[in-house]
């Protein structure tokens, strides 16, 4: 801290109430000249006290009056330094409290000089009506002025808040379109990928699949997920894109064995008196009570899908009209 | 729209989505353009991969996967395939610009000099030289390349982003400003608008502007990260999280652009959650990071840490210059040196005293900063003062301004807003303690300023109190609380003499019931006060006061 007002170097000295203050101190021994007053009535007594009191602190005990004059000395050190440090310390302190005190004392000047608001004035009690005796005590008040403890300021630095970022403008550093056309990137739109980005691994799969050209760059990339409990979006992702795939590509294609009418031809619209009759009557259910084999040969009929022979080629023929029903969407209702 | 979507988006552009386009243009394949109209350029190199490994080939096919790399932001790829092209006998030497324009967003300078010198000359060379001589802080060749940029569309819009990056906000928003005039739908200039505003601190302005883009391309990332940003600044992290909460989830996995922005700015958001986790691998990649992670320190009261991020900065923007001034300024504090003081006020000063900074709450909190250093406290209240509506409940702010308040001798003001400050850390402070004490003294509260010291654990902080109470409340006529603190410095500290002080302070009790301003009672206690000393005057002093009392009827023991 102290440091600190060093930086003030340049600053000029002008003033040393801490000097003169010092002298206030001082002048109490030309305020002795009536001090001995109290002390004669008390020196007897307090001879007594001094020889054991004061034998350890002090071998100079010639008179009263000497023997306080040095401790005053002794206790001015002690008084200025902050924080009780050890002796050696408390040398260097000492010069840095002094600096210090010099120049504060520009700052400080006001408050040095005139006393703050509120502070004691021995005027104030001048007009007591007290014996002489106790005004003499009082005087005890003013021979002691009080030391000027200098206080460390800290500067609490104001830290930033956290700044954001926002990247830098597109500075037209860029590679043009290998064809020569313009791409308007930077001008028309950012230039910046869109959010949607194919899944490599999956476009490849289906590029492969589109063009039949299995193997040559299937699954060259597998990702993996790390901890997908708490990331569960990619493996979810993942699973929609490849279901995606799967329902895109033709189903698997079964040649059969005889011609079979194709899948539009089979959506096509009941005659209007099927269909009038259908309103009133219930299809045939699975409850009806023949074999399977004839269940099956009497809802192909309904259909009008042919039945040869076995009958594995009519019934995937069967479920393919019903898979292309279920997802017609003239059929899915919200 | 967005915010409806009810599933996230699947891997991207669907196969199935594809596939309708497919029907449409009655090929089997996409072709290249689709996925280069969409900006889906991760679909267009892996077509452009694919077609390669089954040997069909598009033209150009090699130029076109550096092309959708580069655009991508896959720069170290677009690096390798350009540096293969270069390898081969028919090269175009246009190749090495593209290859500088790649190496140049890595980072690689000096590479991407080399490459760049390979290349014919042309305008795009000519932006990129212009770029490099700005980033190696080669003024003379910048002013060059300048020279050489004509009044075309790229090039002026090269210069405008070096405008930006000098902090020269206004000069890059007239270029800007000129070219929407000419041209009504170059809507990407909008966002770079937008993005001077925020920088100039304009965050409403910015927003603003912002809108129109968003509004025709609303899933757009950098738009949507500078209006995340604008909403941090104008309203909190909350607010900003959610607007990349936004971005993160309408954006496909394998959507890699900008991630290391995104994540970096949601440890902003989050007031530095996850800092130490997600921030050290970004240094050099985003420029905040390093000035973030030191924040981050130095709000964890790790000053030293802060320091080492920052010492071999090079401070440019005013930012760099207040974070290096903090951080020297707490560092020559807690060690006590006189040179990091001296820098930290150089740089407060430095900003404060700037054109852009000097009516900014940054710039005056540094013109603060840099006039408390100086122990200037006059010139430090003026400055807290121009600024201190923003900072009602702030306590650095309260810590600093009461200390200056204080300084001036205003101690009724600094005792209350010393009062208010509320964070432990500031509480246990000597500097807080003891001038909090003399406040209470001032202001005639000696009682309070003695608590203090009760409070307090032997240290020597609260030995240095003790001297600060007994001299203050002598001063100040509260004589009770100054013979108190005598009396205790006088048994911690026995080598010393505070006789002399303690003689006074007692007698000055018995003045003040003199005067009826102490109840008589209190003359019980002074008598033990006094006998603790062995002084010689003891004796005496304790006679007249018995005398007094006998005389009016108080009891003495």
């Amino acid at each position: 801290m102290d440091r600190v007002e060093r930086l003030q170097d340049a600053k000029v000295l002008k003033n040393q109430p801490y000097d003169e203050s010092l002298e206030v101190n001082d002048a109490e021994e030309v305020a002795s000249v009536y001090s001995p007053a109290p002390q004669d009535h008390a020196q007897s007594e307090s001879r007594q006290r001094s020889s054991r009191g004061r034998g350890l602190m002090s071998a100079n005990s010639s008179s009263d009056e000497l023997d306080e004059d040095s401790k005053r000395q002794e206790r001015k050190e002690p008084m200025s330094i902050q924080g009780g440090a050890s002796p050696n310390e408390e040398e260097e302190e000492e010069e840095e409290e002094e600096e210090s005190d010099e120049e504060e004392t520009e700052d400080d000047d006001d408050d040095e000089a005139a006393a703050p608001e509120g502070a004691y004035d021995p005027a104030h009690y001048a007009n007591l009506p007290v014996s002489t005796e106790v005004k003499e005590l009082f005087q005890y008040i003013t021979r002691y002025t009080p030391q000027s403890v200098d206080l460390d300021h800290s500067l609490r630095p104001f830290i930033p808040d956290f700044i954001p970022a926002v990247g830098d403008i597109d500075a037209f550093l860029k590679v043009p379109r290998p064809d020569g056309q313009s791409d308007s990137l930077g001008l028309l739109v950012l230039d910046e990928p869109s959010v949607k980005q194919s899944d490599p691994t999956v476009l490849s799969l289906w590029l492969s699949e589109e063009t039949k050209q299995h193997g040559a760059a299937e699954l060259k990339k597998v990702t993996s997920v790390v901890s997908p409990q708490l990331n569960p979006r990619p493996v979810d992702s993942w699973v929609d894109s490849i279901g995606a795939l799967h329902r895109s590509k033709p189903p698997a294609s079964v040649q059969y064995g005889r011609a079979m009418p194709d899948i539009d031809s089979l959506m096509q619209e009941w005659p209007p008196e099927m269909e009038d009759l259908l309103g009133r009557v219930d299809l045939p259910s699975a409850r009806l009570r023949c074999d399977l084999d004839q269940y099956c040969d009497l809802v192909c009929a309904l259909l009008d899908i042919p039945v040869y022979g076995g009958r594995i080629q009519a019934l995937h023929l069967l479920f393919s009209l019903y898979l292309e029903f279920r997802d017609f969407q003239h059929f899915i209702r919200t | 729209m967005i915010l409806s979507r009810v599933k996230p988006a699947v891997g991207g552009e669907t196969p199935a989505s594809i596939g309708e386009k497919k029907k449409k243009n009655k090929t089997k394949v996409p072709r290249l353009e689709e996925y280069l109209q969409q900006r889906d350029y991760l679909g267009a190199l892996t077509l452009l991969e694919f077609q390669r490994s089954i040997g069909e080939k598009e033209e150009h096919a090699d130029l076109w996967i550096g092309y959708c790399a580069f655009h991508l932001g896959d720069y170290k790829r677009a690096i390798e395939e350009y540096k293969s092209l270069t390898m081969q006998p028919d090269c175009s030497a246009e190749v090495w610009v593209y290859l500088a324009c790649a190496m140049f967003f890595l980072g690689l300078y000096k590479e991407a000099e080399e490459a760049a010198s390979k290349a014919p000359v042309s305008p795009l060379q000519n932006r990129l030289l212009f770029h490099l001589a700005h980033k190696f802080n080669d003024e003379k060749r910048l002013m060059g390349f300048h020279q050489n940029l004509e009044n075309v569309t790229e090039d002026q819009l090269s210069l405008a982003s070096i405008h930006y990056m000098r902090s020269h906000y206004q000069e890059a928003i007239d270029i800007y400003k000129r070219l929407l005039l000419q041209n009504r739908d170059f809507l990407a200039l909008k966002v770079y608008v937008a993005l001077c505003y925020y920088k100039l601190d304009y965050y409403d302005v910015s927003q603003e502007v912002l809108a129109v883009y968003l509004q025709s391309i609303p899933d757009s990332t950098i738009a949507l990260n500078l209006k995340a940003c604008n909403h941090f600044r104008l309203y909190n992290g909350k607010a900003a999280e959610k607007e990349l909460k936004n971005l993160i989830d309408i954006s496909s996995c394998s959507f890699e652009f900008a991630k290391e922005l995104i994540r970096h700015n949601l440890v902003v958001f989050r007031g530095g959650e996850g800092a130490l986790q997600v921030l050290p691998p970004l240094i050099d990649v985003i420029p905040e990071a390093r000035l973030n992670l030191v924040i981050y320190y130095l709000r964890q009261d790790d000053v030293q840490e802060a320091y080492n991020l920052i010492q071999d900065l090079v401070p440019s923007t005013p930012q760099e210059y207040i974070l290096k001034g903090v951080v020297n300024a707490a560092l020559g504090q807690e060690i006590g040196s006189r040179d990091h003081l001296k820098i930290a006020q150089q740089f407060f000063q430095l900003v404060g005293g700037s054109a852009s900074e000097c009516d900014t709450i940054p710039g005056r909190q540094c013109m603060a900063s840099c006039f408390f250093l100086l122990r200037q406290f006059e010139d430090v209240l003026i400055y807290l003062n121009s600024v201190k509506g923003y900072f009602y409940n702030d306590d650095t702010f309260n810590f600093n301004y009461a200390q200056a308040k204080a300084a001036l001798g205003s101690y009724k003001e600094a005792e209350e807003v010393f009062l208010l400050i509320q964070s432990e850390k500031i509480k246990n402070d000597y500097v807080y303690l003891s001038w909090l004490a003399r406040c209470y003294i001032m202001n005639q509260k000696g009682q309070l300023a003695w608590e203090l010291y009760l409070k307090m654990g032997t240290s020597s902080d609260s030995f240095s109190l003790l001297q600060l109470i007994a001299n203050d409340c002598y001063k100040m006529g509260q004589f009770y609380y100054a013979a108190k603190a005598f009396d205790a410095l006088e048994k911690l500290d026995p080598g010393s003499n505070y006789w002399e002080g303690k003689r006074g302070a007692c007698v000055g009790i018995f003045q003040l019931i003199l005067a009826n301003k102490e109840p008589k009672e209190t003359l019980k206690e002074v008598v033990p006060l006094l006998r603790n000393s062995g002084n010689p005057q003891v004796e005496y002093i304790i006679r007249v006061l018995r005398k007094w009392a006998k005389e009016n009827r108080v009891l003495l023991s």
